[in-house]
């Protein structure tokens, strides 16, 4: 249902991604493994449309997305970037709210649904988000991503500085709404075990293009590569 | 004697600090939201005045020639910010330029069709009395009106779609087009809503400062000031901004000269900016 064809590009004259293709079938969870540096941020930012593509385009449901990042959000691209980026000076209950609302779903239902979803937001519920610590607004960027009730959602680094009780929770979330609402999942990491919870199948880049395809079992197995994405 | 001195100079700044409030809120709108400085604020706030003196000429009442200004100066802010605007985003220098050019044509436009000299409307005669000391009652009422205007502003921006969307456009803009805000509309609307809140500063101060081409560039310099020391956090800011630098001026100018008021106004001003050089408010935790 997502494709990424024929990625090429980067910022500026500087290309990081060279001619990636990769794709994410219905209700499936990838994970995009690979050191640091090797593109995966990028490629999710040209999977999202904030930066221009060079060349390669996105399919969403086998029709090609349209350029605006917002109208791709509108298709149900949901977006959880790496450094988590919530609106600082708006409170958790606003940041869930502009996000449904910017896609014509309902703001308080929206809300009250992330609540259910994320107990551990309700005592922050009119904190303003820049006060939160690092893996509540961890928590709460993938709250305003599932706002937009997206059919696809790319993560970039999720466990990135999160304290391990947070992952776990975040691990937990993901699987359910991957499983209960058949969420397709997108998930860039380094985190090996957290992506072996989640995900069944794994693109692996090195140096700005795709080494290789996998799936959980052969990961798993493979001690040789995961001793190279590990970097031990 | 001195108590009711005290009062009454207390009063009169606070009234015009509120005056100056209100002649900048839609520039602290504008440059809070989208981060866009409008030169051509003060002629904004001149049309607005000058469409509430026409629609009274025409026999319209005052208090309904208010809202045919906010309307009147909306629209032409959407048609500039589609025309013009939009076209400059994150170039703040360049929008600075093109409002500046912008002002002077409204400037010139307003000479060809008003001259330069225009009748006032005469203030509303109503006066409080503080012992011995005697305040024309309008200008009090501005307090109020300040007042309304921030809270107006405060409750469109933290209670409705359109000012969450306007809040997550400025605080984290690529964020925003990526949880799906297209930016451009609230852009337009926020730019509109800028002018029509200046329009509704010049219709509502008309009894105080009489519609004239060259008004706008009384306004635009204070309110400009106003708005850069108050900083991110736009409105809380810009309101203690008017209070403190709008009212000290004031307070100075009845006990020295206009010119020892004027003089505060600039140093304080520049004493603020080199302490806080991202604004008063760089640091705060507030939502407005």
């Amino acid at each position: 249902m997502f494709r990424i064809v024929n990625a090429t590009g980067g910022y500026g004259k500087t290309v990081i991604i060279r001619d990636v293709s990769l794709h994410v079938d219905a209700g499936e969870a990838v994970a995009l493994l690979g050191r640091n540096g090797v593109g995966k941020s990028t490629l999710m930012r040209f999977a999202t449309g904030l930066i221009p593509a060079g060349s390669g385009h996105v399919e969403i449901d086998s029709v090609r997305a349209p350029v605006s990042p917002s109208r791709r959000a509108k298709l149900g691209l949901g977006y959880v970037p790496q450094g988590r980026f919530v609106f600082p000076r708006m409170t958790v209950i606003e940041n869930i709210a502009v996000a449904a609302e910017a896609n014509g779903h309902n703001g308080s239902e929206a809300v009250d649904a992330t609540m259910a979803d994320f107990p551990m937001l309700k005592p922050k519920a009119s904190d303003l988000a820049g006060g939160l610590s690092g893996g509540q607004q961890q928590v709460l960027a993938l709250a305003r991503a599932l706002a937009v009730q997206p059919r696809i959602l790319l993560l970039d680094e999720p466990t990135e500085g999160v304290q391990p009780s947070i992952i776990d929770e975040i691990a937990g979330v993901l699987k359910r709404i991957n499983r209960d609402r058949g969420i397709a999942i997108l998930v860039a990491e380094q985190d090996l075990d957290f992506c072996l919870s989640i995900a069944t199948r794994a693109y692996v880049m090195e140096k700005g293009a795709i080494r290789l395809e996998t799936d959980r079992d052969r990961l798993k197995a493979d001690k040789q590569l995961q001793q190279e994405l590990l970097g031990v | 004697m001195e108590i009711d001195y005290l009062a009454t100079v207390l009063l009169s700044s606070l009234s015009s600090a509120s005056i100056l409030l209100i002649a900048t809120i839609g520039l602290a709108v504008v440059f809070g939201l989208m981060g866009v400085i409008n030169l051509a604020h003060g002629e904004f706030l001149m049309i607005g005045a000058y469409t509430a003196l026409t629609t009274t000429q025409w026999g319209v009442p005052y208090a309904l020639s208010i809202p045919i200004a906010v309307v009147v100066t909306m629209t032409i802010g959407a048609t500039v910010e589609i025309l013009i605007i939009s076209r400059l985003y994150g170039r703040l220098f360049d929008t600075m330029l093109a409002t500046w050019g912008l002002s002077i044509a409204f400037y010139q436009l307003a000479v060809l069709i008003f001259g330069t000299v225009t009748p006032g409307i005469g203030m509303p005669r109503y006066s409080l009395r503080i012992g011995d000391y005697s305040l024309a009652g309008y200008p009090l009422l501005m307090i109020a009106v300040a007042a309304l205007m921030a809270l107006f502003v405060y409750a469109l921006m933290t209670r409705t779609a359109y000012g969450r969307k306007a809040r997550a456009a400025i605080q984290v803009p690529e964020m925003a087009q990526a949880i799906g805000i297209d930016s451009s509309r609230v852009n337009t609307l926020t730019f509109a809503i800028g002018c029509g809140l200046a329009g509704f500063a010049g219709a509502v101060l008309l009894p105080i400062v009489p519609a004239t081409p060259s008004m706008g560039f009384a306004f635009v310099i204070k309110a400009f000031l106003t708005v850069v020391v108050a900083g991110p956090v736009t409105l809380t800011g810009s309101v203690l901004a008017a209070i403190g630098l709008g009212g000290g001026a004031s307070i100075t100018a009845s006990f020295l000269t206009s010119v020892a008021g004027d003089a505060f106004f600039f140093l304080i001003t520049a004493l603020l900016l080199w302490l806080f050089p991202m604004g008063i408010s760089a640091t705060w935790r507030r939502k407005m």
